[in-house]
């Protein structure tokens, strides 16, 4: 595991900087006139991201209300006895609602459950585990639909939350199976 | 279903809001109406001329708790000041004091810019040695705090969503403008080669040798490094380039919910920065589980996208489904439009 660690890392150190160089490099030995096609290529930069805020605005202001309301402490209160009947710690709900909607929201929450419940406790790993295999979803398709003016998403809310959901269930057991059970 | 997942948010944080609201002003949350009592110390002596007095406030715990009904206890003492006008005397809390709740919305309410909690001083009284008093302070009254807050939240996020839509602009040039030379020097093509048989059973409206498949394998790749800067400029970018084989272009085609779908799953053999930022060396023991989960999901995103596309609602409004039919209708009816 380390071993496959330590390639990973290396690989991520040196695949950016030899994208970076690697690139002009290749179109040059093609006979590519590099220049020319990079600020090219590079002027749809503005286009695009001006294109995304309509869609970044829309999305993101409706999760901030979201938010502030306090309607995740009415959440957690409403689901707490469902989910601890079927053996979902009710702690990491929080996590499981925000992360799809923000990610400096959801890194605040695991913040937080290291103050409460210690960087050891099992409760701590599900929620990283929960972060670390879900996206923000809304963020994604504010920006990838938006980018291309797309505003009928049809089943990509629903494909997003499924996959969502799914990793938050399989984390929670799966952490629990891995790392012990929730003392609680 | 976005419409009504977006109006939802919005009515329910109003809605939420209003709960709350009212539940605090029926429990007297905020004691608006009674002085919360505080202990002064002042280090250079009680002076009831001078003008401006720094001091230190002190809040018995077991009175702010019961005062309250919270279990949140106040720190040892908090530095300040008071302040003697001849309509009143203030007292002022330092600015950015780590005050408990429900202090700390008291301030968040009252002070919108200066972070300071300010109180009218009802009753002081001095002790003889005048370098403490006993007084009671009376914060102004908070009348529905959630509903201030959501508000200010709309603002606030959206002035963060055009901030993060203008910072990406940097970054989409570069490689927006990398992606380009790559094209022109025929790397994409050759990519399209190598991984079509890869690709194409998840993306079957792609037509043979388009450089969306291309674009498509270097987002994905990307994302499995944990290239979060990369990723996007190049998932966008294969965006762009299946919105050219979509008909109708206010529509979603099923490969972009393919792709969408693919990205929220996010495989990643690199845990993200920000939770190695929050987690430190912790992530180590969670890489394995994090890799198995993101492995899981992907599989049961692709599985909920392709059955999803071939429910009779999601069917009827695929771009290219749309088009074929009216290409058949053109098609079948050749004497309509003759006789017209």
């Amino acid at each position: 595991m380390d071993l496959f660690r330590i390639i990973i890392d290396y690989f991520a150190i040196f695949v950016l900087p030899l994208l970076i160089v690697g690139l002009p490099l290749y179109g040059l030995i093609k006979g590519v006139p590099v220049y020319e096609e990079f600020v090219d290529g590079a002027k749809e930069g503005f286009r695009v991201a001006v294109m995304i805020i309509p869609y970044l605005v829309a999305i993101l202001f409706a999760i901030g209300m979201f938010r502030a309301s306090g309607a995740m402490d009415f959440l957690v209160e409403i689901l707490h006895p469902v989910l601890g009947a079927i053996g979902f710690p009710p702690e990491v709900l929080p996590m499981a609602i925000i992360r799809p909607l923000t990610g400096s929201g959801s890194a605040a929450i695991v913040a937080d459950m290291i103050a409460t419940y210690g960087e050891d406790s099992v409760l701590v790993k599900i929620a990283g585990v929960m972060f670390g295999s879900t996206e923000t979803t809304f963020y994604v398709i504010a920006v990838y639909f938006g980018a291309v003016n797309i505003k009928k998403t049809r089943h990509a809310v629903p494909a997003g939350l499924t996959a969502d959901i799914a990793a938050m269930i399989l984390a929670a057991y799966l952490v629990q199976w891995i790392f012990g059970k929730v003392m609680v | 279903m976005l419409n009504y997942i977006w109006a939802g948010l919005i009515i329910s944080s109003l809605a939420f809001a209003l709960v709350s609201d009212i539940r605090d002003t029926a429990n007297d949350r905020f004691r608006n109406d009674d002085p919360l009592s505080v202990t002064l110390e002042y280090p250079e002596g009680y002076r009831s001329e001078a003008r401006s007095v720094p001091v230190r406030i002190r809040i018995d715990p077991e009175r702010y708790r019961s005062f309250y009904g919270v279990d949140e206890t106040p720190a040892d003492g908090y530095q300040g000041s008071v302040i003697r006008t001849q309509r009143g005397t203030q007292l002022r809390f330092g600015t950015g004091a780590p005050l408990p709740d429900p202090l700390s919305r008291i301030r968040r309410f009252s002070s919108s810019a200066d972070d300071e909690l300010q109180g009218t001083l009802v009753t002081e009284t001095p002790t003889p040695d005048s370098s403490e008093s006993v007084a009671a302070v009376q914060f102004s009254p908070v009348r529905f705090p959630r509903l201030h807050d959501i508000t200010q939240a709309a603002f606030d996020f959206a002035e963060t969503a055009a901030e993060i839509a203008l910072g990406l602009i940097g970054v989409l040039a570069l490689f927006l403008g990398l992606l380009k030379i790559a094209e022109a020097g025929g790397l994409i093509h050759q990519i399209v080669r190598v991984a079509e048989p890869l690709i194409h059973p998840f993306f079957p409206e792609i037509p043979k040798g388009h450089p969306a498949i291309g674009m498509i394998v270097l987002n994905l790749s990307a994302n499995v490094l944990g290239l979060g800067n990369a990723a996007t400029p190049l998932g966008i970018k294969a965006m762009e380039e299946l919105q050219e084989l979509n008909p109708s272009p206010d529509t979603a085609t099923n490969s972009m919910v393919m792709l969408l779908a693919m990205n929220t799953a996010s495989v990643q053999l690199v845990p993200p920065a920000l939770l190695v930022a929050v987690m430190g060396l912790q992530v180590n023991e969670l890489i394995l589980p994090i890799i198995l989960v993101t492995g899981s999901s992907l599989i049961i995103a692709v599985t909920a996208a392709k059955f999803l596309q071939r429910l009779p609602g999601y069917r009827r409004s695929d771009p290219l489904r749309l088009a074929a039919e009216e290409v058949d209708d053109a098609a079948s009816s050749p004497s309509t439009s003759e006789d017209t």
